[in-house]
């Protein structure tokens, strides 16, 4: 089941540089995490997309055996999970966070 | 609605020296904030401690007794 969306999901998670899997959408967030991940980004100015699984179960399911993480939100980075702000919040203190956005970015 | 004893203790099954300070963040023991201090997070990168900590969770996130979850997983040298 989860193959089925594995191929929509490797399109997703490269197309767009800084990807939120959530619940809702940016106008009507759902939940709390989904919106405070919006609101972390929203202070760097880069360009990000939510995409809503709440109502898609089976892709959401595919979602967590693909990164092993159960909950949403779920972030990707140029291509590469992070988790959410659990783990956002850490990088940014430790000065990780902004050389990546940078590279993801800037790339030539 | 869950008790931090319970998830102290969860968390310490699979995280034996684990300091855990649980906070609810609602008022209504669902929607917590958990942080935990442990030595065996040393060699873990912020991804796997959390992965430990979701799965030392796993039954009282899936049967809701845990709503929320914030994580903070550090070593006992705050790295």
């Amino acid at each position: 089941m989860a193959e089925l969306f594995e191929q929509e999901i490797q399109q997703e998670i490269q197309a767009h540089k800084i990807l939120i899997y959530g619940k809702g959408t940016k106008t009507a967030p759902m939940c709390g995490f989904t919106k405070e991940t919006m609101q972390f980004f929203d202070k760097y100015g880069y360009p990000y997309e939510l995409i809503d699984v709440l109502q898609n179960p089976a892709k959401r399911e595919a979602l967590t055996k693909l990164t092993n993480w159960p909950t949403l939100p779920k972030v990707f980075i140029n291509g590469t999970f992070y988790g959410d702000t659990d783990v956002l919040d850490p990088m940014e203190k430790k000065g990780e966070l902004v050389p990546l956005l940078k590279a993801a970015f800037e790339q030539k | 609605m869950i008790t931090a004893d319970v998830v102290s203790s969860f968390i310490q099954r699979a995280i034996p020296d684990a300091t855990v300070t649980v906070m609810d963040r609602t008022g209504t023991m669902d929607h917590l904030s958990v942080r935990v201090v442990s030595d065996l997070f040393k060699d873990k990168s912020l991804l796997d401690r959390h992965r430990l900590v979701y799965q030392a969770l796993d039954a009282p996130m899936k049967d809701g007794r845990i709503h929320a979850l914030e994580i903070k997983a550090e070593t006992t040298d705050g790295g």
